[in-house]
């Protein structure tokens, strides 16, 4: 198809349309036409519609979805177009941008293209594209397809040379970057092939531009012996193979990870909408009518959490981040994504009928795999600590852990099946509301010496300091409730705490999954905090701080909940604690970010700025620190398992903050303490590295101790 | 196989216990099931598990609050249970008193085997097992770690524990156990076993209603709280020699004890 004769432009379909004109565009379009109807028959074949089918029948409750659309939008917009998260891992960020883009780019070009010969030509006789236009539009396909072949390059490179251990190898992740970097390079070469015939040459009006299309300017060096039969002859069948091929890849895209094009923005746009990864709320009156608690039949999550799977390219992030899989235990997040996405198949062949409908199923009769046990062992469920690393690094926005916390959920509340260990925690929960099993009435022992005041002698205080069960039982910790009372009452903060009243956060609890004991103690906590009309809550535990700030809420309990690495470093900030002496004997410092703390309550700051204030010594970050910083393995109530499988947590952590240069591990969190002051006696380092609490190091550092 | 277990609430161990005149003060008291009766109840359901058949029935004497337990028991597996809710006869009852009336609510039950806890942990007079044995003229093992009975329900063989060793026994059914730790590992009770419970049948008794007017044959007179463990006392001196000296001086002087 010609544009008009002498202009700065190309001829569309040149060396394609035949003398049977309109045979050959016929064709295309026929071609086009069936590969979408393979695409959407790619979707019913390869799995997606049947998936669907259950996703439309998942029965669990969830958040809304769709409130704030275009807040939504604008949010999904900012992780598509602008890879926010793709790109916090910068080798795989900068070659998704390049082949994103690129394949963008090119889409954009080719629309250009079709527009102009199929229907504004046709219908109008208007050529617009020539000129500047259409100069910039071969400027700008190449470029980006010569970043989108580079992007593949990179992406072959680290899939076979680099090989991470997190990444998982099926034949589709092969086939695909082979497939695109043959459709890339056969459009280069097509293009080349077709300058070289008709615009390198001083005869063509179009050779002195032909270097806009830098690409197919070198691919035509390649051609440039070869006589004008051979070159029309060659790129006639390549034209028509990189066609096959461009369409047979849309049609690939509905059986493989590639559906994430467009899975993941609608994924992204269903995100929670909470501070929190949220995870299903129990409401308490289920626990008087409710038949079954937590998950064991995949149909009881809620459809979104069946929907997430169809989001997960197998990328691996969450993998590479979970401390789990990163000890050696049978545990990777994208595998449970993945292995759920594959149940929902399996689980299809005993509740879809061969016309596709739905029938419940009870226990009793079913007779396939079992999400507990087959799809997911129960050991992935227990080794999860909850440190919420693979939410974050996921850029689909995927919602991991919170699936397993389910299952647990289901083991523990219906079958009693869990670590033998975990017993006596939950009896020491409930007779004595903390799971050391240690005598409620010496909850507040440690605050004996030094006089803390108490609500129900003061009354009224401004703040409730809520110490949690590690800083009223464990002598390690004791220490930090001490320097704590010690510090408020140098600050002259007007606070008080619960004495023998207080009882333990739950966190641990409901974590494991016995949410039905988390409830009970999160009311008694919550009638207590009442009782006193407290509003303002310091928490020494993040874990405690995390509950009292979120999960109370869910039980009618609002209060304003601050760490206590906040309320100091304010407190440090406007003079009210004075620094006597900044420390300045513990060598090379690195903080260790506590879970609760840092991804779940982006404390990031707060926690480092005190160090700076109260030490004169050089501060490092650890290998992974901040949002990516590895778990201590204490939390999702592993603090109270045994660690069977793999090698320990807080010991690879520990190997960590020795390998930082540092001499001192600080940290504000008491689970976190314990773990890293434990690391450092397994491994023999007393003499390398020593750990403290924050808390303990302000009230040094203020002459207070 | 239908059993009957025992059960006391007590005071948790870790409770703070103070001293109310000749008994203890109620208040600030977590109750829990006496540990050793665990080990019954679990015993119990385990045996109606493996036999496919059966009831167990909780029986307990105990003012209002011993409900709670009742409802554990059940939660973790037992079918009914009878609640001698007579706290008037339970503040004096000795053991021979228990004894009587639990026999008495046990008597017009059907029952191959009686589980008890070897002991319970608040009064610890280990006592109650025998009796009931006695009273209901039947046998009576005690400090049971394994029970296994014959398919006929005739016979149970039964390993207990003695000082230094282990003892395996035949005895005739129906008979009465009491369980030590090692016989197994008490469940947790699920949630729907919770739920359940509460709608389990609980048979309301008093002593009187049972028939049992034997009072108590002994008294307590007095009762108090170990002395407060004293700080312990560091010996120090410039060397092994200096320090042994100090130690041998004050387990002479001081102590007295040699
Ligand atoms: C939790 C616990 C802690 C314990 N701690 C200790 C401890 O710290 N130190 C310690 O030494 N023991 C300890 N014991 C052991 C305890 O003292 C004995 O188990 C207990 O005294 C035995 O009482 P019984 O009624 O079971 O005795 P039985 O075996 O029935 O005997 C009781 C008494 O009956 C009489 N008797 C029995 N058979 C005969 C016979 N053939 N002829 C004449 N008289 C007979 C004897 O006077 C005998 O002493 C402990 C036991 C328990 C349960
Ligand atoms: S929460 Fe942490 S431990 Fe659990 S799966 Fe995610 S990364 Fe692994
Ligand atoms: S769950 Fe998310 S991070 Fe993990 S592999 Fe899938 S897409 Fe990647």
């Amino acid at each position: 198809m010609h544009g008009p004769q002498g202009e700065i432009t190309r001829e569309v379909f040149w060396n394609i349309l035949g003398p049977g004109f309109p045979t050959e565009q016929v064709l295309l379009y026929v071609i086009a036409l069936t590969a979408f109807l393979l695409f959407f028959r790619g979707l019913y074949k390869g799995g997606f519609y049947t998936r669907l089918k259950l996703v439309m029948k998942a029965t669990g409750t969830d958040v809304d979805r769709v409130n704030n659309p275009l807040q939504r939008f604008w949010f999904a917009m900012g992780d598509v177009f602008g890879h926010r998260k793709i790109l916090r891992e910068p080798y795989q960020g900068i070659f998704h941008l390049f082949i994103f883009y690129g394949f963008i780019a090119l889409t954009i070009t080719t629309a250009i293209v079709f527009l102009q010969a199929d229907f504004i030509y046709p219908i109008w006789h208007v050529w617009f594209m020539k000129g500047g236009f259409y100069l910039g539009l071969k400027l700008f396909a190449n470029t980006f397809g010569i970043l989108a072949i580079i992007g593949i390059l990179m992406a072959l490179y680290r899939r076979y040379v680099i090989k991470p251990k997190w990444l998982d190898e099926k034949p589709e992740d092969t086939i695909i970057l082979w497939f695109i970097l043959a459709i890339l390079v056969t459009g280069f070469i097509i293009e080349g092939l077709r300058m070289q015939a008709v615009e390198i040459g001083p005869e063509s009006h179009m050779y002195p531009y032909i270097w806009y299309a830098f690409g197919g300017r070198i691919v035509a060096y390649l051609f440039s012996g070869m006589s004008d039969v051979s070159l029309r002859a060659t790129h006639m069948v390549l034209w028509w193979i990189h066609v096959l091929m461009a369409f047979t890849f849309i049609v690939y895209i509905a059986y493989t990870k590639l559906l994430h094009i467009f899975m993941t923005p609608v994924n992204i746009f269903l995100r929670p909408d909470t501070a929190q990864p949220p995870i299903r709320l129990m409401p308490p009156e289920m626990f008087e009518c409710a038949e079954t608690f937590g998950i064991h039949n995949v149909e009881e999550y809620s459809w979104k959490d069946l929907f997430d799977q169809e989001a997960c390219m197998r990328c691996g992030r969450c993998v590479e981040v979970c401390p789990a899989f990163n000890t050696d235990k049978p545990l990777m997040p994208r595998d449970v994504i993945q292995n759920i996405r594959t149940y929902l198949e399996d689980k299809a062949k005993f509740v879809l009928d061969a016309d596709g409908n739905y029938h419940i199923v009870p226990d009793e009769e079913y007779t396939g795999p079992a999400l507990i046990g087959d799809a997911i062992e129960k050991d992935t469920a227990w080794s999860c600590t909850t440190c919420m690393a693979c939410v974050e690094a996921c850029p689909s926005y995927i919602l991991q852990f919170p699936k397993l916390i389910d299952l647990r959920r289901y083991m523990v509340m219906m079958e009693s099946d869990f670590a033998p260990e975990l017993q006596t925690v939950f009896k020491g929960m409930e007779n004595n509301s903390n799971p050391w099993s240690i005598g409620a009435h010496t909850r507040a022992d440690w605050a004996k010496e030094i006089g803390a005041p108490q609500l129900s002698e003061k009354g009224q205080a401004e703040y409730l300091f809520y110490v949690g069960c590690a800083g009223a039982f464990d002598d390690l910790n004791k220490r930090v409730a001490v320097a704590l009372a010690k510090l408020f009452d140098a600050a002259g903060l007007d606070y008080a705490i619960l004495g023998t009243e207080e009882g333990c956060c739950g966190d641990s609890a409901k974590k494991i999954g016995n949410e039905y004991v988390y409830q009970a103690l999160a009311m008694a906590n919550i009638e207590t905090f009442k009782g006193y009309n407290v509003t303002k809550i310091i928490a020494l535990c993040p874990h405690g701080y995390n509950t009292l700030k979120y999960d109370y809420k869910e039980l009618g309990g609002n209060f304003e909940v601050y760490h206590y690495t906040e309320i100091l470093d304010a407190l440090i900030k406007e003079g009210k604690i004075k620094i006597k002496e900044r420390i300045s004997d513990l060598g090379t410092i690195t903080y260790h970010d506590s879970c609760y703390l840092g991804r779940y309550n982006k404390v990031y700051d707060q926690p480092r700025d005190i160090l700076q204030a109260i030490c004169s010594t050089p501060m490092v970050e650890m290998a992974s620190h901040h949002a990516k910083s590895f778990c201590c393995g204490a939390g999702g109530g592993r603090m109270w398992m045994e660690e069977h499988l793999g090698t320990r947590i807080n010991q690879k952590r520990t190997e960590e903050a020795l390998a930082s240069g540092a001499k001192t591990v600080c940290s504000a969190c008491p689970f976190c303490l314990t773990m890293i002051s434990d690391g450092i006696k397994e491994l023999g380092y007393e003499e390398k590295l020593q750990s403290f609490d924050i808390a303990e190091l302000v009230v040094k550092a203020a002459g207070l101790d | 196989m239908n059993t009957i277990v025992c059960l006391k609430q007590v005071p948790d161990t870790e409770t703070l216990i103070k001293i109310a005149g000749t008994t203890i003060a109620a208040e600030g008291i977590k109750w829990v099931i006496n540990p050793y009766d665990e080990f019954a109840v679990e015993e119990a359901i385990r045996q109606k598990e493996k036999m496919g058949a059966g009831a167990v029935t909780i029986v307990s004497l105990g003012p209002d609050r011993a409900i709670e337990s009742i409802r554990t028991a059940l939660a973790m597996g037992a079918d009914n249970a009878v609640h001698i809710n007579d706290s008037g006869f339970y503040d004096k009852a000795d053991p021979y008193a228990t004894a009587a009336v639990l026999a008495a609510a046990i008597k017009g039950l059907d029952f191959n085997a009686i589980f008890l806890g070897k002991q319970a942990i608040d009064d610890d007079s280990g006592q109650v097992p025998a009796m009931l044995g006695e009273m209901l003229g039947i046998p009576a093992v005690t400090q049971v770690i394994k029970f296994e009975v014959a398919a006929d329900k005739s016979k149970a063989t039964v390993t207990r524990e003695i000082e230094g060793g282990h003892m395996v026994v035949e005895v005739p059914l129906p008979a009465v156990f009491s369980a030590q730790k090692g016989l197994n590992e008490p469940r947790y009770a699920s949630l729907p076993g919770i739920m359940k419970a509460k709608k389990k049948p609980v048979d309301v008794k008093n002593a009187a209603g049972l028939g049992v007017s034997d009072g108590p044959m002994i008294v307590i007179k007095e009762m108090s709280l170990p002395p407060a463990r004293q700080a312990g006392k560091i010996i120090t001196g410039d060397d092994a020699k200096v320090k042994a000296a100090a130690l041998a001086k004050a387990l002479h002087e001081e102590v007295k004890i040699i």
